[in-house]
């Protein structure tokens, strides 16, 4: 059985111990395409880990899809170790579909420069709490329920973590330009290519929620700073 | 006590003033207010105090705080108020709090983490607000600030969980969808086809684009089931209890309440009029919304939980209802509304004048309808385009709707209307039918007036004015009477002691559906007069709910609330 020697292999526990910034690192440090095996449903030795590891791998995929990465350069699969041939088969027409986008930046939404400035985003964003928590609490929303007992359907949950990372690849994007130098809510809707309404809207958000605070006021608009945060 | 108490409903400034100023003239203050902290909640920029001070607010929070006299509840509302000799009782419903203002310490960590982005009301939306968040800047009390049911499942009479059976759909998971809808809705084939779905004029996304299809998906949902011969499951409780239940009437309420019942352990009896069961359904609503194979299929399957079917049978001629009332441990009445009402002209006994149920009805008997000439339709709800339509499938040369109003007015679902239109039936508006010109006891002609939009009446409607001397007569054969409909409820005896109203209808409690004698339960168009199949179905459910407890109640010795 022979495979291409274009993979590296990286040993983990479980599926469920891919973090989703792991995803998100590989992409930054330059990799072309990431693939998730773990053992199948059912088959998991701590019970539901790999289920934890689709959601997982799940979320990173949308993350990475919604900042302009081709979502075909993302696989989860699943094959026990005894299948040696479905792993061949598996790693070959992943290989394939790699080949056939190129590298990073020549079939995806983005060229490479800005793509890679937007992975880091998306890595600060998987790497937050509140995406981290959502990903956390999505079986338990889906079979016992929230505080209220509601139970939610995936299709929801997705739709709902959707908007959440829009937000949130929102809000870093403008974190991350704020670090350089404070500045208004204008000039950085022009640095992202954003409208000005909507970014405010993230920028006002952000002061309430104390991590961005007022540096002074040019001409008409006021400008931002980042705010140092402290431990609660 | 001290002196007189006084409730302030509101902590705006000036209810905090006006508590300050009572609680110094020495009443016993309580002051509730909606929002979870006094404040500036929504209080208008225009309106805010400046004192010199802080730009916010000036009212004396903190006075209020320390009064010994002043009790506030915040995040309540007063939801029921009654005057008993000069006093006055208030009931306030205090919304749970979510923060435990005792251990919150402001430090901003929930606001910081919190996933779920809101509308900013504080702020009229120039930002976001968190579900969890403080609700005034001045006060900052944190709460969570928490949803209620979707407005789709808010509108709909039966309140479905329509955001999970779509979302289940959408997962592609039709079992678990099915299953959702039967919590509430036994149903899902029949409300799938003839639903007018007020939930879908309520979608939210209908502000977007156009609303989710919800009525469709159900209807999807319960044809996959059908077309792929899945079996729906039958689930009732091992064993039954000893006490059965009389259901008068096999109709969406009826079998609605039969289905419930028998889910939560209690057999029932259903006694039909009719030779076979459906009511609404199977004899008011044509064969071509709602095919009766389809209809006897999620019929049987309701059955099958452990209702016993008794066809042919009316009570106060075959089976009295008194005799009913010994034998069974509650009786649910779910008759419908079944009467037209009369026009109110002259000629209106001739041969050839007929009312919209009765021609339904035998329509669906698949009785013979002596199609011929022209028909004419008076009225212009629901009913009116069914019998409309229905006369047009059964031959008539010519079917003519007339309406006192205009379209714009009509109560009818407008994709009835069209349907109709694109069937070629004809419509005339602000027409009314003066009297009906016969020869030898059968019906040759209508005369009718024309009208105008006058003033608006109580139902918010332009009120149809007849204009003088506008008399035109058309000849026809047929006159269909479907101006509306009444129940008959002369089956009910008077010694019975039930009251009712005088729309001929029952008069319940709004939530056990109990009329003022125990253990007489009712719900429906023989209860609400005629409305839509789903809050007939959504009657049947809560009754069959009260029904348990009455039963289980009987048995400890608590009651059951009659209407007030």
């Amino acid at each position: 059985m022979q495979y291409t020697t274009d993979i590296r292999i990286v040993r983990l526990m479980c599926t469920g111990r891919v973090d989703p910034t792991i995803l998100a690192e590989a992409f930054v440090n330059g990799a072309d395409g990431v693939m998730v095996v773990g053992c199948h449903f059912g088959d998991c030795h701590y019970i539901t880990g790999n289920v934890q590891g689709k959601i997982k791998v799940g979320l990173a995929a949308r993350v990475l899809d919604y900042v302009g990465l081709n979502p075909k350069r993302v696989s989860f699969d699943q094959c026990s170790s005894a299948e040696g041939e479905r792993f061949v088969r598996l790693i070959t027409e992943f290989d394939n579909g790699i080949r056939e986008l190129g590298p990073l930046g020549s079939h995806d939404r983005l060229p490479m420069p800005e793509l890679r400035e937007k992975l880091l985003v998306a890595k600060t964003a998987l790497g937050k709490e509140k995406l981290r928590w959502v990903v956390g609490k999505f079986t338990e929303f889906a079979t016992k329920g929230n505080k209220y007992g509601e139970r939610f359907t995936e299709h929801e949950m997705w739709r709902t973590l959707d908007t959440i990372v829009m937000d949130e690849v929102a809000t870093y994007q403008i974190m991350h330009e704020l670090e350089g130098s404070p500045g208004a809510a204008r000039d950085i809707a022009a640095r992202l290519n954003l409208p000005p309404p909507h970014v405010l809207r993230y920028v006002l958000a952000l002061q309430r929620r104390g991590l961005v605070e007022l540096d002074g006021v040019e001409g008409n608009s006021p400008r931002y700073r980042l705010a140092e945060v402290k431990a609660a | 006590m001290s002196g007189k108490r006084v409730v302030i409903f509101g902590g705006d400034p000036a209810g905090v003033a006006a508590a300050l100023a009572q609680a110094k003239a020495g009443m016993e203050v309580i002051l509730v207010e909606s929002s979870p902290s006094l404040g500036a909640e929504r209080l208008p920029q225009t309106r805010i105090v400046t004192n010199g001070g802080s730009p916010y607010l000036e009212s004396d929070w903190d006075a209020v705080k320390r009064h010994p006299n002043i009790r506030v509840i915040t995040n309540a509302d007063v939801i029921k108020t009654t005057s008993v000799d000069g006093t006055y009782r208030f009931h306030i419903r205090r919304r749970t709090p979510r923060v435990d203002p005792e251990k919150c310490n402001a430090c901003n960590a929930c606001i910081r983490v919190c996933p779920i982005h809101m509308y900013d009301d504080f702020n009229e939306g120039i930002g976001f607000r968190t579900a969890i968040d403080f609700f005034n800047p001045k006060t900052g009390v944190y709460n969570i600030f928490k949803e209620d049911m979707p407005i789709c499942q808010a509108t709909c009479p039966a309140n479905l969980d329509i955001r999970s059976y779509v979302g289940l759909i959408a997962d592609g998971n039709y079992a678990a969808s099915l299953a959702k809808i039967r919590e509430r809705l036994p149903f899902a084939l029949s409300i799938g086809r003839v639903c007018p779905h007020p939930c879908e004029t309520a979608c939210n996304r209908g502000y977007v684009d156009e609303p989710i299809s919800i009525c469709t998906l159900k209807r999807f949902v319960a044809d996959w089931e059908m077309h792929h011969a899945v079996d729906p499951p039958v689930d009732v409780p091992e064993k039954f209890s000893d006490e059965k239940v009389a259901v008068i009437g096999a109709g969406p309420a009826g079998l609605t309440c039969a289905y419930f019942l028998a889910k939560a352990g209690y057999q029932s009896v259903v006694y039909e009029a009719m030779p076979e069961p459906g009511g609404m359904f199977r004899f008011g609503i044509p064969e071509y919304r709602l095919p009766t194979p389809t209809l006897m299929r999620e019929i049987n399957w309701i059955l099958a939980h452990g209702a016993e079917l008794r066809c042919n049978v009316r009570v106060g001629k075959d089976v009295s209802f008194e005799d009913l009332r010994k034998e069974y441990a509650a009786i649910f009445v779910g008759v419908g509304a079944w009467t037209g009402m009369k026009l109110g002209i002259a000629g209106e006994d001739l041969q050839g004048v007929i009312d919209g149920v009765v021609f339904l009805r035998d329509a669906n008997l698949g009785k013979k309808i002596d199609a011929r000439g022209r028909v004419i339709v008076v009225g212009g709800g629901n009913v009116a385009m069914d019998a409309a339509r229905v006369s047009w499938r059964a031959g008539f040369e010519e079917v003519h709707v007339f309406y006192r109003r205009t379209k714009k007015e009509m109560p009818a679902s407008p994709w009835e209307i069209e349907a109709a239109e694109h069937e070629r039936i004809k419509f005339q508006y602000l027409v009314a039918p003066v009297e009906v010109i016969g020869e030898s006891g059968r019906m040759k002609a209508l005369k009718c007036l024309r009208m105008q939009l006058g003033e608006p009446d109580a139902s918010g409607r332009r009120r149809p004015v007849p204009i003088e001397g506008s008399e035109f007569v058309v000849e026809a054969e047929t006159l269909i009477a479907a101006i509306g409909q009444s129940p008959d409820l002369k089956f009910v005896p008077e010694e019975s002691g039930v009251k009712i109203t005088r729309w001929s209808t029952f008069d319940v409690h709004t939530e056990t559906y109990m009329t003022n004698v125990p253990g007489i339960f009712s719900a429906g168009d023989c209860q609400t007069g005629p409305d839509i199949a789903i809050r007939a179905c959504a009657g049947g459910r809560k009754a069959a709910a009260a029904i348990v407890r009455y039963i289980e109640g009987n048995r400890r010795g608590s009651q059951v609330k009659g209407p007030e």
